[in-house]
């Protein structure tokens, strides 16, 4: 099939898989009201006689649709930082986690949760900055550690740092929870991510920094291309490899630390998505950093509706759920070697 | 074209390579030779720029230290030896991305209709053009060095480095690669100067060799003057002349049973 029709499926794909996200639920708003509310909202149109005087109207506006965008946005977020991190380390299992940047920005959100500490001038979104912060820091001190041992930052040298570093800010976090019992829900649900009371507010401050993140490393396609085959060549091909390597590293880690602070950590989406991708679209990046943002957005969007529709009216962590469909359907695209389509 | 001048070059402080000095004139080939461990790659690195050197390496009169990355790798091309292949790319892809430094524009890099003709030349000169929307996951070993050969000369280089680039393929793929680069440099000007390990390959490529000594210059001179002294049996401890005579002989003594009826061919 050409890649055109693939794209075209899969932009259709992602638009569904959100009108299902916000359709779906306790209560059932087909596509058309969906369109007709948004429309309503942002180009004052008309309402249908039917949702003036609805529960609909809020619960779309106000509760479902800044939830599913923002699923989106993080799913696509750490689908393109996965894709990049596997890129750059040439290794299939990479990810922002091999690097520890949830360890860290869980630590940061513990104590913030544990100690209540607030930035006066950032109110709420002490938590989320603080995650953010965190994860970078385990991040940056990982890669500058690995460069220490070895200046060449050997590919391998960097994933064995970055699960120490891991594993130590682990252990930390391990510590406070043991420590501090009487938030144990609270952290556990944070560990394990939601997109629960979520509003428009984050939705807007995701936004801008998941667009530049992802045109800023879809400029570094050809060069992640070329870095596949390994740095040395990609240096003697005319790519300036260090500069690259850690502008790529700098900017995926922070798209996954901005995306898991506002919702705490959600795994296996950045590892799945950019296979999935792969296997259709071939490795060429051009394609597979935007469709790894579609891809990756529309498979949060479709757990997050998992998440809150199973065992409705309560309800799941959405990391659960992407764990538990995430690991079987990852060893099966890890293994089986054929492409798709 | 390419001159050295007392380099010397190693890693982590320590010299590998000392005082090596030579230089090559367009169309000319060099083979490095010498046993493990005494520099070879190193001085490959060394002239491709991978690690920092002492001394001056010039091309065209330019030394490389002087020089933007991307214009040294304008000059100089390195076809690298097959290694394992994590995403796998189309070989058309694979060959286009050669062409990375002639691509136009500073941020969005996009190959222009003579970047992808050039490509298709490239395709055509080793023989993959009928087979170029392959992935190169799927395709022998000498099919691969192919790729990677067009993906070298899709950089337009005048000079490409090999480190043991016959690693991995059988004989046949070898003596092709072999001819394949002196044609090309016969008949473009260019030079290629290339590690290797076979001294009938080397003989078959080169102009000139250097042989190369617990990282000093042993020799350095024509192919025909090098391979007839004594000077490859001390470098490399051993025989070699004896050697080479000896297989001969197994090949005779082959040709001789053939002959004789006593060896069957098998087609």
């Amino acid at each position: 099939m050409k890649v055109k029709y693939k794209i075209i499926l899969s932009v259709i794909f992602s638009f569904l898989a959100i009108m299902a996200g916000v359709g779906l639920g306790s209560i059932k708003v087909p596509p058309s009201h969906i369109i007709n509310i948004i429309a309503n909202k942002i180009f004052s149109l008309p309402l249908h006689p039917d949702l003036q005087s609805s529960t609909a109207l809020a619960i779309i506006w106000k509760l479902r649709l800044p939830r599913t965008l923002l699923a989106f946005l993080v799913g696509g977020a750490v689908a393109v930082s996965g894709s990049v991190m596997q890129s750059v380390l040439k290794n299939p299992l990479a990810s922002s986690y091999t690097l520890g940047v949830s360890s860290g920005a869980s630590l940061g959100a513990a104590l913030v949760i544990v100690t209540g500490f607030n930035i006066p001038f950032l109110g709420v979104f002490t938590l989320p900055v603080t995650g953010l912060v965190f994860g970078m820091a385990t991040v940056f001190s990982a890669v500058k550690f690995a460069a220490m041992m070895d200046k060449s930052l050997e590919t391998n040298t960097i994933i064995l740092v970055g699960m120490v570093f891991s594993l130590f800010v682990n252990a930390i976090l391990t510590l406070v929870t043991a420590m501090a019992r009487d938030h144990l829900a609270q952290l556990t649900f944070w560990q394990m991510g939601s997109f629960s009371l979520k509003d428009w507010s984050n939705v807007i401050i995701l936004f801008p920094i998941v667009l530049i993140g992802v045109i800023l490393i879809q400029s570094f396609s050809k060069e992640m291309d070329i870095m596949t085959f390994g740095e040395d060549q990609a240096f003697t091909m005319g790519v300036d490899v260090h500069k690259v390597k850690w502008s790529l590293l700098s900017l995926s880690a922070g798209l996954t630390g901005s995306a898991i602070s506002f919702v705490g950590v959600i795994g296996f989406i950045d590892l799945i998505a950019p296979h999935v991708v792969r296997k259709i679209f071939g490795s060429s990046h051009k394609i597979v950093i935007p469709m790894s943002m579609f891809f990756g957005g529309s498979f949060m969007v479709i757990c997050d509706l998992i998440a809150r529709t199973i065992v409705s009216p309560s309800e799941l962590p959405v990391g659960a759920i992407t764990a538990l469909i995430g690991a079987p359907f990852f060893a099966y695209v890890y293994f089986s070697r054929r492409r798709w389509l | 074209m390419l001159s050295l001048q007392n380099v010397n070059a190693g890693y982590k402080g320590i010299d590998v390579i000392y005082n090596i000095s030579f230089s090559l004139k367009e169309g000319e080939n060099l083979c490095i030779l010498g046993p493990n461990g005494c520099g070879k790659t190193t001085l490959i690195r060394a002239i491709s720029g991978l690690i920092p050197h002492e001394g001056s390496i010039k091309i065209d009169g330019i030394d490389i230290n002087k020089m933007k990355r991307a214009d040294v790798a304008a000059k100089i091309a390195v076809l690298s030896q097959i290694s394992t292949i994590y995403f796998s790319y189309s070989i058309y892809e694979t060959v286009l991305l050669g062409r990375y430094l002639h691509m136009k524009g500073r941020t969005f890099k996009e190959p222009s209709s003579k970047d992808k003709e050039y490509t298709d030349k490239c395709l055509k000169a080793v023989g993959l053009y009928s087979i170029r929307n392959k992935q190169i996951n799927e395709l022998s070993g000498g099919q691969l060095q192919r790729v990677y050969l067009a993906r070298t000369l899709a950089q337009e280089p005048d000079i490409i480095l090999l480190d043991e680039p016959t690693n991995h393929l059988d004989l046949k793929h070898q003596a092709e690669l072999i001819d394949f680069l002196r044609d090309w440099s016969k008949y473009e000007g260019h030079s290629v100067i290339g590690v290797m390990h076979d001294l009938n390959l080397a003989i078959k490529l080169s102009d000139k060799v250097l042989v190369l000594d617990k990282g000093r210059m042993a020799t350095y001179g024509k192919a025909t003057d090098v391979f007839s002294s004594n000077l490859l049996n001390q470098v490399y401890d051993m025989n070699i002349t004896e050697y080479m005579v000896d297989s001969l002989r197994i090949w005779e003594n082959f040709d001789h049973h053939l002959k004789m009826g006593k060896l069957r061919k098998v087609n």
